[in-house]
């Protein structure tokens, strides 16, 4: 299966269901999807979505262990036998017209009866100076990515989280020091990736401390925390959560709540009917790849039903 | 199956779909270039042989590669700037060269490596309508991509960057580096980061990139729409 199969696209027709994102939760949705014989097209900006940067997966249920990338190339395998397009897009406006919604990007237009918005999000910046000039050359939000740039180098990981914690397991494998950098008195990993971040020599854990500045010339020399202090490291890794992309949603009347996650319910439908979401852009507490599938396959049902009822011939 | 017998099934099961000739040149050397030389050696040449013959053997006799050794063929290397072997072109039949690959199609880059091949064949690019829309806006343009095996994100830029590439009939031209592979040029734009895309050694789009920021990137501002 090819990011865009031109063979399996047909941009003229009026698809059943367009599903927006390539992360699992939209994959997810277009394995159900396609299996209930809709006629559905996807279109993401990342296929394999965040889950891809990250270097081991062990919490999804009946594979023990595999990286972010191995497990979508196996979404990949299972969208490929089930002949499900796939475009390497953005979707920049959602309009209704008729029965119908209309989906526009810079290089096409889509029709389809029902939407799944599955966007994902964008990791979070720490909005400090130096941050910006750095990007790709010594700030990074992606350890699989650029953790080999930073070979026998000192790095630092910004914040608490089990990502954070996994970002340094990772680098951990390569650099000479890793410097979990966290507000908090106590990282918030999952016990067994806490257990693993303690028992790593490389990795040192400063509490209780922000950076408030990226020092550098053509590239990052150190940060500064927040007491003042002056800190050498040749890379930064920002791990500090993420951002919901629903721009989209606001765009049609999609209703979001005040983090900009777009509000579903058990049916993983919107407010707007016809339209569903799933994943990290949905209002779910808990985010994981294995809850996003969970509610793009609901959004899959529900699009079905919906569709279904308009009377339109499989 | 392995990873590697996984990507190996994906080029043969993807290659005999290959319907139209396609010819692509490959420069090789035969003897290590001194630590003097003009020509930089960044992977093994034969390696390198050997994965683009599986592509080649599983064609159907569609794809051709043909190797040219830089030391037998100094007009080549000359004509076509070659400072790194092996290095992989794209040449179209007016000669002009539209992609360039300092980097091994393998791994995650075998995708946008077939599809390359493909559109190179003639295949519909998605891209195409948008791209000659605004043909008059873009100058003569090159798109550098630099890779790494690991990153999930750089094969989906490559693949924009070759389809843009391929649909602009020799305007733009795209530049696949590894950058482990060619740690000089990382270097050189103080890259440590990818995908690391820089357009005309000006602009430089760090991440995952889509077609439009690409696009937008090229043309200097809005891009003309009309479906």
């Amino acid at each position: 299966m090819f990011n865009i199969d031109m063979d399996e696209i047909d941009l003229e027709k009026t698809y059943d269901l367009i599903i927006l994102g390539g992360g699992p939760a939209a994959l997810g949705c277009a394995i159900y999807a396609a299996r209930f014989a809709m006629d559905i097209l996807v279109v993401g900006k990342t296929f394999g979505g965040l889950i891809a940067t990250t270097h081991i997966v062990e919490n999804y249920p009946a594979i023990t262990s595999i990286s972010g990338q191995g497990l979508m190339d196996m979404f990949k395998d299972h969208m490929d036998s089930l002949k499900i397009p796939y475009i390497s897009d953005e979707i920049r406006s959602i309009d209704r017209v008729d029965d119908h919604f209309e989906l526009h990007s810079f290089f096409q237009k889509f029709k389809a009866h029902s939407i799944c918005i599955a966007t994902g999000s964008e990791r979070r910046k720490l909005g400090i100076p130096g941050e910006e000039k750095f990007i790709g050359r010594g700030v990074s939000y992606c350890a699989t990515c650029d953790g080999p740039f930073y070979k026998d180098k000192s790095v630092c990981v910004i914040g608490g989280s089990d990502s954070a914690a996994k970002e340094a397991l990772f680098l951990a494998q390569s650099v000479n020091n890793v410097y979990i950098i966290y507000r908090g008195e106590e990282i918030r990993a999952e016990p067994i990736n806490k257990r693993r971040v303690y028992d790593n020599d490389k990795i040192e854990i400063i509490y209780k401390t922000k950076i408030v500045e990226i020092k550098g010339d053509t590239t990052v020399k150190s940060v500064i925390f927040d007491n003042g202090k002056e800190f050498e490291v040749d890379g930064v890794f920002i791990e500090i959560g993420s951002i919901p992309k629903s721009e989209l949603a606001n765009h049609i009347g999609v209703e979001t709540n005040e983090k900009g996650e777009i509000k579903i319910n058990r049916k993983s439908e919107t407010n707007v009917p016809g339209i569903y979401a799933a994943g990290d852009v949905a209002d779910a507490p808990f985010k994981q790849a294995i809850t996003g599938v969970s509610e793009g396959v609901i959004a899959a049902y529900s699009a079905f039903d919906y569709v279904k009822e308009m009377n339109i011939e499989y | 199956m392995s990873q590697d017998d996984r990507y190996k099934d994906i080029i043969i099961r993807e290659m005999a779909k290959l319907k139209k000739t396609v010819k692509l040149k490959v420069f090789t050397c035969k003897i290590k270039p001194s630590s003097g030389s003009l020509i930089r050696e960044c992977m093994d040449c034969n390696q390198f042989m050997a994965l683009l013959r599986i592509y080649e053997e599983n064609s159907n006799g569609m794809l051709t590669i043909e190797e040219l050794c830089i030391d037998d063929n100094p007009e080549f290397t000359k004509k076509y700037d070659i400072s790194r072997v092996p290095t992989i072109l794209f040449i179209d039949e007016e000669g002009r060269e539209i992609i360039r690959y300092l980097a091994a199609p393998q791994g995650g880059e075998i995708q946008p490596f077939i599809q390359a091949i493909f559109a190179f064949a003639g295949a519909p690019n998605y891209y195409e309508a948008t791209i000659k829309q605004n043909l008059d806006r873009i100058q003569p343009s090159t798109i550098k991509v630099m890779i790494t095996e690991t990153c999930p994100y750089c094969p989906q830029v490559s693949t924009i960057a070759n389809n843009f590439a391929i649909a602009s009939k020799g305007k733009i031209r795209t530049v696949i580096i590894d950058i482990m592979a060619n740690p000089d040029i990382g270097q050189y734009y103080d890259a440590a980061g990818v995908p690391y895309t820089i357009i005309n050694d000006q602009k430089t789009l760090v991440g995952m990139v889509g077609a439009n920021e690409i696009l937008r990137a090229l043309i200097g501002g809005n891009i003309h729409v009309q479906y």
